[in-house]
C-alpha cells in the first residue's frame, strides 16, 4: 500500500475543478431551459407532431448519449455546412436530450391535472388555448416540479460526458489534474466531493422550492 | 368480573391494559371479557382505541401493561417473573389460534381465493395440499364464493374480497375471530352480503370481538356491546341497554346521536 | 461509401458482441450483489443499513464517467492491477447495483404494511412471511423497472470505449478514423443501441401490464 494522499497538488489546480464545477451547472441549466422550452411546445402541439415527437423521444431515450455527443460534434458539421464549439455542440446535444425526458414529465404531468379543474375550466368558457395557459400548465409545473428537480440533477451529472469533446467542465478539470500530476485518488475523492456536495444543495434548494410553490395556492 | 352468562372463565380477558404512541395514550387501563360463543361489538367514536385494542389481542400492537389472556394464557409476554416478549414462533403459534379480518381486506393478490385460504392451513396448520383444498372449498362454500375458488383477489369485488378474507380468517378454525371495521371500506351495497355471512358464522357459535360502526348489525347481532371513548371502557351492555335512546350517559348520547339520525 | 461500410460490418459486429458480453456482465453481477445489499438494507441490523444507504447514495450521486474513471485509475494507484476490462466492468457494476438496491427497496416498500399484518395474523413465522408473502409480490414489483434498467447497462457499457475497450461505440470510432463516413456509422451505431433497448423497453412495459394485478 504504497500510496501517500498528497491534497496539495489539488489545491495548487483547484480552479480547474472550480471553473468546472460552474461551466457544468451553467450547461445543465441552459439544456434544461431549452428543454423545457421543447417540451412545452410538444405538449401544446397538435396530434400528427405529437408522433413525430413521440417517436424522437423513444429514440433519444435508448441511445448512449456518448454517441449523441459524438454524432451532433464530429459527425453534423460533415453534413451541415455548420461549424460549432464543443461547448456549442454539447449545449445542442444535451437540450435535445432533456428535451425528450422533460416531454415524458410533461406528458404524465399533464395526465395527473384532475379532471375536475379542466372542467372547471371549461364551465368558465375558456378557450382551449386558455385552459392550457390558465389551467393545465400550472397545475402541471406544481404536480411535476419533483421530478423535474431530478431531472435537473440527472443532467447535471450528464455534463461529464462533456469532457470527452474536451469541454472544460469539472470531470474534464479531474482529469487534466489526475493526467498532470498522477494524483488520481485524491483529484477523484474531492471530484466525487464535488458532484456529491453540489447534488445535495440542488436537491436541497430545489426541495425549497417545491415547498413554496405547494403553499402558494 | 363478569363473565357472558355461566361461570367458566371467560375466553379473552383483557385485564387493565393500558398502551401509548410515544405522547399519546391510546389505551388507558382497558378491561374486557369475551365468552366462549359470545360476539361482542365494539362502538366508539374514532381515536377511542378500539382499533389498537383489537390489534393489542392478537399483539399486532403490543401493549405496556396490563394482560391479555386467550384461553389463560398470555398473549404477548412470556409467563416468567419478568415481562419478556414472547419470541418469533410462539407468537406465531398464539396469532394461530386468533382470526383477524381487516377493513382494507388485505388478501394476498398473488393468489388466488382458494390459494389466500390454503396459505395457512398448509405452513401453520400442516396440512396436505388436498386436504387445505377441500378446507378451502368447503369456507368459500359457506360464504358464497365457491364458485371463485380460483379467481385472483384483482377480479373480485369489494364484497367478496371481503367474505374471501373472512373464510381466510375462519378455516384456520381460531379460537376467536377479530373483526375490524370490516365493512368500512366497501360500498354500502356490498356491506349486507358480508353481514350475512358474519350473522351466520355468529349463530353457529363463532367468538368474536368485532370494532363496527354498523349500529343496527351490533344490536341484531352481538350479545353484548362496549361503548369506548378516549381510551377507556366508558359503558357495557347487552344492546338495549346501550343503543337506547334514552340513556343517561352524555357520551354515549353525543356519540349516538350521530348515527341515529342517519341510520336508525 | 457503401461498400465500404459493409467492409466494416464484421467489425462492428464484433465490437457489438462485446458490448453484449460488457452489459450482460455488469446485469448478472449488479444483479446479484444488488439482490444481496437490498435485503441487507430492508431487513439488515442498523449499521448494515447504513452502509448500504452511503454506498448507493454516493454511487448514485455522481455521473457514471467519474466512477468509471476513479476505478479505472484509482485501483493500479492503490496496488490492485486489473486489465482494463475487468476494470470497467467492475466499475459499471459498482453503478448498477446502487440501481438494483434502491428498485429492490422501492419493490418492497410499495408493498402495503397489511400484508405483513395479515400474513401475521394467520400465524405465519417471519421467514414464512418472507417466503410466501413478501417476496412473491416484491419480485412481481421488481422486475419491470429492473428489465427497463438493463437499458442503463446498456447505455453505460458504451463508456468502455473510452478505455481503450473496443466494443461497439470503439469500434465505429475506429471505423470511422479509416472511412470518414462519420454520420453513416453514428446513425447505424444509433440504430443497433437503439434496437436492444427499445426491445428491453417494449418487454419491460409488457411485464408491468401482466403484473399490475398485484398492484391491487
Amino acid at each position: 500500500m504504497g500510496y501517500a494522499l498528497n491534497f496539495n497538488l489539488i489545491w495548487r489546480h483547484f480552479d480547474k475543478l472550480w471553473g468546472g464545477l460552474l461551466l457544468s451547472l451553467e450547461l445543465a441549466v441552459i439544456s434544461i431551459a431549452i428543454g423545457l422550452v421543447l417540451a412545452v411546445w410538444y405538449v401544446s402541439a397538435g396530434r400528427a407532431v405529437r408522433a413525430a415527437i413521440a417517436a424522437y423521444v423513444e429514440f433519444i431515450r435508448n441511445v448512449p448519449l456518448i454517441l449523441l455527443v459524438y454524432l451532433v460534434f464530429y459527425g453534423l458539421p460533415t453534413v451541415i455546412d455548420l461549424a460549432y464549439s464543443a461547448q456549442t455542440s454539447f449545449i445542442l446535444t444535451l437540450s435535445v436530450y432533456s428535451g425528450a425526458y422533460l416531454v415524458e414529465v410533461f406528458r404524465s404531468g399533464l395526465e395527473a391535472v384532475p379532471r375536475g379543474q379542466l372542467d372547471a375550466g371549461k364551465a368558465i368558457g375558456l378557450t382551449p388555448w386558455q385552459r392550457l395557459l390558465h389551467v393545465r400548465l400550472p397545475t402541471m409545473l406544481r404536480i411535476t416540479l419533483p421530478a423535474l428537480s431530478n431531472t435537473f440533477i440527472s443532467l447535471f451529472k450528464d455534463t461529464s460526458i462533456a469532457s470527452v469533446i474536451s469541454v472544460p467542465e469539472l470531470t474534464y478539470g479531474a482529469q487534466w489534474i489526475n493526467f498532470n500530476t498522477f494524483r488520481i485518488v485524491e483529484v477523484y475523492l474531492i471530484t466525487t466531493a464535488m458532484y456529491l456536495l453540489t447534488g445535495y444543495a440542488l436537491l436541497f434548494v430545489l426541495r425549497l422550492i417545491e415547498r413554496q410553490f405547494r403553499t402558494a395556492r | 368480573m363478569s363473565t357472558g352468562s355461566n361461570d367458566t372463565p371467560a375466553l379473552l380477558d383483557v385485564s387493565d391494559v393500558s398502551k401509548s404512541f410515544g405522547a399519546v395514550q391510546v389505551l388507558r387501563s382497558v378491561s374486557l371479557q369475551v365468552g366462549r360463543g359470545e360476539v361482542v361489538a365494539v362502538i366508539g367514536p374514532s381515536g377511542s382505541g378500539k382499533t389498537t385494542l383489537l390489534r393489542c389481542v392478537n399483539f399486532l400492537e403490543s401493549y405496556d401493561s396490563g394482560s391479555i389472556r386467550i384461553d389463560g394464557k398470555e398473549v404477548g409476554f412470556r409467563e416468567t417473573g419478568t415481562r419478556q416478549r414472547r419470541g418469533e414462533r410462539d407468537l406465531a403459534a398464539m396469532r394461530a389460534e386468533t382470526g383477524m379480518v381487516f377493513q382494507s381486506f388485505n388478501l394476498f393478490p398473488h393468489l388466488t381465493a382458494a390459494g389466500n385460504i390454503m396459505l395457512g392451513l398448509r405452513k401453520v396448520r400442516g396440512k396436505s395440499e388436498a386436504e387445505a383444498r377441500s378446507i378451502a372449498e368447503h369456507w368459500l362454500g359457506r360464504v358464497g364464493l365457491a364458485h371463485k375458488a380460483d379467481s385472483l383477489p384483482a377480479e373480485l369485488s369489494g364484497g367478496q374480497q371481503q367474505r374471501v378474507g373472512i373464510a381466510r380468517a375462519v378455516a384456520m378454525e381460531p379460537k376467536i375471530l377479530l373483526l375490524d371495521e370490516i365493512t368500512s371500506a366497501l360500498d354500502p351495497e356490498l356491506v349486507g352480503e358480508v353481514l350475512a355471512v358474519v350473522r351466520s358464522l355468529a349463530e353457529d357459535g363463532m367468538t368474536m370481538l368485532m370494532v363496527t360502526h354498523e349500529m343496527a348489525f351490533a344490536r341484531d347481532a352481538s350479545s353484548r356491546i362496549v361503548f369506548m371513548a378516549d381510551g377507556c371502557v366508558n359503558a357495557v351492555g347487552p344492546p338495549k341497554e346501550i343503543l337506547a335512546a334514552e340513556t343517561t350517559n352524555e357520551r354515549l348520547r353525543t356519540f349516538l346521536a350521530r348515527f341515529r339520525a342517519s341510520h336508525f | 461509401m457503401l461498400t465500404q461500410i459493409a467492409y466494416a460490418l464484421p467489425f462492428l459486429a464484433q465490437g457489438f458482441a462485446l458490448t453484449l458480453w460488457v452489459s450482460l456482465l455488469v446485469v448478472v453481477l449488479s444483479l446479484i450483489a444488488g439482490v444481496l445489499l437490498g435485503v441487507g438494507l430492508v431487513y439488515g441490523p442498523a449499521p448494515l443499513r447504513w452502509a448500504v444507504r452511503i454506498f448507493s447514495d454516493t454511487i448514485r450521486g455522481i455521473p457514471i464517467l467519474v466512477l468509471m474513471f476513479f476505478v479505472y485509475y484509482g485501483l493500479p494507484a492503490i496496488g490492485l492491477h486489473l486489465p482494463s476490462f475487468w476494470a470497467a466492468v467492475l466499475a459499471l457494476t459498482l453503478f448498477k447495483t446502487a440501481q438494483v438496491v434502491e428498485y429492490l427497496r422501492g419493490a418492497v416498500g410499495s408493498i402495503p404494511k397489511g400484508q405483513s399484518e395479515a400474513a401475521m395474523a394467520i400465524g405465519l413465522t417471519f421467514r414464512q412471511r418472507l417466503a410466501y408473502v413478501i417476496f412473491p409480490q416484491a419480485f412481481r414489483r421488481f422486475l419491470p423497472p429492473w428489465i427497463n434498467g438493463v437499458t442503463d447497462a446498456v447505455k453505460g457499457s458504451a463508456l468502455v470505449s473510452l478505455l481503450g475497450i473496443t466494443d461497439l461505440m470503439q469500434a465505429i470510432n475506429q471505423v470511422i478514423g479509416r472511412t470518414y463516413e462519420a454520420m453513416p456509422l453514428y446513425i447505424l451505431g444509433a440504430v443497433i443501441y437503439f434496437a436492444v433497448n427499445y426491445a428491453l423497453s417494449l418487454a419491460s412495459r409488457r411485464l408491468e401490464r401482466r403484473f399490475s394485478f398485484i398492484r391491487e
